[in-house]
């Protein structure tokens, strides 16, 4: 059969992002392929060294438009760990809450993103109407959906109120039968699992060599978390389960995800009932000593790595940010020879994409 | 996960890899070790090998404003905890082993390296361009040069 | 001829069809959004959508040929049209002779001809590989869909679909003795119409807008309106096959239970597309073949039992 070369991307229905890949297909066969990114790449790690410290908590926020908590939470705590103050208690486990209710808006996000890209709208709907639930949480903490401006070096900038606490209990119960029920239909229906079991397994060992993270990592049964692993407090203190499948194939990183959403509920139950008093925030100096600190956090789709130098002025001399989607599109073109063209929107929902955070 | 017990790594890599190897005190959260760049792929090997440590965070490369003829490159590996390996390149010759070979992962980090600060890798394929446009013709956008 | 031109322009032909086009469109995605917690649109937004899509620039790629990229759109809608003219609509059938069965399962499947070949004179790459797939999916359920399709003309001893109406009034509306060849007449349209979960041929995510990648406003336009009006013909015609057993009811009645089972029918495929995800293309061939034609073929052989 004649070779064709079928471009995706920049702009694809299937690609909420820029982002292009060039596939070579005979008949409904995908060859192979090749990628390239930097269509919203900003220079943020450039940007950053030409702005103060406070002004680039702000700025980090803007890496990503899921996960943005967790990459200032990051930021945050490397600026800390030069400066050598511990942030207060109740500070640490409201981070960590809200890390918590973004990594369950963005899966539900992505469970709705597979299901669209599968031609099931109505898990789309169902998933993302349930997403709005931890939208509302989030805008009552902090006054914002997406960009919450809730962390500042030092602390957090929004405290709980009884009244946040309530809203967070009643939705998180909510989300609690709406996530066991679309986990229900999902692990039913037919199709859907048709569709995703057994396309573009990884194996562990190509996982280690790629060092993917995340939830591809642990649906390829490589037992790695960071929140466990490598924490910052308070999940020292937290007790959950790391979800693993041994499958790695879509099928597989459906569940992780699915199951994950769930954990995270639990955690955001406990960090709630072990939420301790006191203030939300201490000092922090505009100047920061000269030094250099890496953190990693535990993102929704894996670990977030920040490498921090300061020269003791009051701006950065290098900021150097890597997020889990760049390990994970470097297996991109490997996963995307031997499959069928059907099958394309299904492996890249189930890398769950976030070209902005790869290109920063 | 396995804690890194630091000591011992750095004796068997500087026994193994004879070369200087000197752990120092610098980032925060991380163990720090000064090599060569030219020993890179040896320890690239002997962190595998011996160490069954895969994980590779990032790349960083940065330019020390007291020290503005060199870049510094820091490979940032995980295994439970950071460590960290630095070394210092000359802006003339900006060339590293790659360790893709054994590390198919760190693709991505060194083609980005390659594109912003204009490393060449040797040992690997060539770098076709991954965030820069096909047509673009300036020095690499994240060095700065002073001349 | 006056009455030869309304029942060509009006009842039973364009007007009608393509009202009802609008109307079971308009049920269907209302019905599909309340499905998923959505509003849905309000009645008039499938004219709302067509007047649009004819007022728009219509543009074709460097080298497409034009005449042939209007023209197929045309024939397959007026081949769709005069399928529609006919069957019988609430036991009316001005134009009924002996073989009209098979005369509109030919004209139905014009329209999926003339996509593939939509695909391949647009020149896009997602559209050669959405008229690619239509072919395929053409093949896998057309089979079980004729097969299917002969059991009401095998048990009704007519190859007309106002004879297999008239045997029902004696025997019984024919879903009862053919369940199976009903729901598999009913997996047959869902592919012919290209309706999801078999929307291989046009699935967004995969192949953009499959053939019709390229098409755009007037002609884009046609298609989507042939499209409509091919659901009404296919929905029409399992009715009459199948549930077709009113032609002796009172006539305010029949028209009553006929818009019924037209409701019926637009909820069966909605709900059948607001839960099933997209098949890929070679698990609907596996479907077809080795599932839905023995199934078919099962169907016959209790069929021509039951004849003997």
């Amino acid at each position: 059969m004649r070779k064709i070369t079928v471009p995706i991307g920049p702009q694809h229905p299937l690609l909420k992002e820029p982002l292009s890949m060039k596939l070579e297909i005979s008949g409904e066969r995908v060859l192979g392929g090749t990628l390239r990114l930097g269509y919203v790449h900003r220079g943020i790690e450039k940007l950053a060294q030409q702005r103060t410290y406070v002004q680039n908590v702000h700025l980090i926020e803007r890496i990503c438009g899921i996960c943005s908590h967790v990459h200032t939470t990051t930021y945050c705590s490397a600026v800390e760990a030069i400066l050598g103050i511990e942030i207060p208690p109740r500070a640490q486990y409201i981070r960590a809450l809200m890390c918590e209710l973004e990594r369950i808006h963005s899966h539900l996000l992505w469970l709705g993103i597979l299901a669209k890209h599968v031609g099931l709208d109505t898990i789309f709907m169902h998933a993302w109407h349930d997403r709005e639930l931890v939208l509302d949480i989030m805008e009552s903490i902090s006054g914002g959906r997406v960009s919450h401006a809730a962390n500042e070096i030092g602390g957090v900038r929004f405290d709980l109120d009884e009244e946040n606490e309530t809203l967070i209990r009643t939705n998180i119960s909510k989300l609690h039968d709406q996530v066991s029920g679309v986990l229900d239909v999902i692990e039913n229906e037919p199709a859907l699992q048709a569709r995703t079991r057994g396309v573009a397994p990884i194996s562990t060992d190509l996982i280690r060599q790629y060092c993917m993270v995340g939830p591809i990592a642990r649906a390829s049964g490589l037992d790695v978390d960071l929140r466990r692993d490598d924490p910052w407090p308070p999940y020292d203190r937290l007790d959950f389960n790391v979800i693993t499948h041994p499958d790695g194939d879509a099928w597989a990183r459906t569940i992780v995800r699915a199951e994950e959403t769930r954990e995270s509920l639990h955690l955001c139950e406990a960090i709630l009932r072990d939420l301790p008093g006191g203030d939300v925030t201490v000092r922090a100096p505009r100047k920061v000593p000269a030094g250099e600190a890496v953190t990693r956090s535990e993102a929704p789709r894996g670990e977030v790595f920040y490498y921090l130098r300061s020269d003791g002025s009051d701006q950065p001399a290098r900021l150097k940010i890597r997020t889990p989607t760049l390990p994970a599109l470097s297996l991109l073109p490997e996963q995307l020879s031997a499959i069928n063209v059907a099958d394309i929107p299904v492996v890249l929902a189930g890398i769950d994409l976030c070209i902005a955070c790869a290109d920063r | 996960m396995s804690q890194i017990r630091f000591d011992e790594w750095v004796r068997e890599i500087r026994e193994a890899v004879g070369c200087e190897c000197e752990p120092y005190d610098g980032i925060q959260n991380e163990y720090t070790i000064r090599i060569p760049a030219a020993n890179l792929r040896d320890v690239m090997g002997i962190l595998k090998d011996r160490f069954d440590c895969y994980h590779l965070s990032a790349i960083t490369a940065q330019q020390h404003e007291d020290r503005p003829e060199e870049l510094e490159v820091i490979y940032h590996f995980w295994k439970g905890e950071g460590i960290s390996f630095v070394m210092t390149l000359p802006l003339e010759s900006l060339v590293i082993e790659s360790i893709t070979p054994d590390l198919p992962g760190a693709d991505f980090y060194e083609r980005e390296l390659a594109e912003l600060y204009g490393v060449s890798f040797s040992g690997r394929e060539e770098i076709p361009p991954l965030l820069l446009p096909d047509d673009w013709n300036q020095p690499p956008p994240f060095l700065s040069k002073k001349d | 001829m006056i009455e030869g031109l309304f029942f060509l322009l009006f009842f039973p032909g364009l007007a009608f069809q393509v009202v009802c086009g609008l109307a079971f469109e308009w049920l269907d995605r209302k019905l599909l959004a309340r499905f998923q917690r959505r509003v849905g649109p309000p009645w008039y937004q499938p004219l709302a959508d067509l007047i649009k899509l004819f007022s728009k620039e219509d543009l074709l790629p460097k080298g497409a040929n034009h005449l042939i990229a209007a023209l197929l759109p045309l024939v397959s809608f007026s081949a769709v049209l005069t399928a529609g003219l006919y069957i019988p609509v609430a036991g009316f059938t001005p134009f009924s002779f002996e073989g009209d069965l098979i005369v509109i399962l030919f004209l139905m499947s014009v329209p999926t001809l003339a996509y593939y070949l939509a695909g391949i004179v647009s020149l896009g790459v997602y559209s050669v590989l959405g008229g690619g797939r239509s072919l395929l999916q053409f093949f896998s359920y057309e089979v079980p869909l004729l097969i299917a399709l002969s059991g009401p003309a095998i048990l009704g001893q007519s190859w007309s679909v106002a004879g297999i109406m008239e045997a029902q009034t004696v025997q019984g509306p024919f879903v009862i003795f053919q369940p199976l060849g009903f729901i598999l007449a009913i997996v047959g349209l869902i592919g012919k119409l290209k309706r999801d979960p078999l929307d291989i041929p046009s699935a967004k995510s995969e192949v953009v807008g499959g053939s019709l990648t390229e098409i755009t406003g007037t002609k884009l336009g046609l298609w989507h309106l042939l499209m409509k009006v091919q659901a009404v013909v296919g929905i029409f015609l399992v009715i009459n096959l199948y549930l077709g057993w009113l032609k002796y009811l009172p006539a305010h009645l029949s028209i009553l239970v006929f818009v019924i089972e037209c409701l019926i029918m637009v909820v069966i495929l909605s709900v059948t597309s607001a839960v099933f995800a997209r098949l890929r293309i070679d698990q609907l061939a596996g479907l077809g073949w080795k599932i839905l034609v023995p199934l078919a073929l099962l169907q016959i052989g209790f069929v021509i039992l039951m004849g003997v």
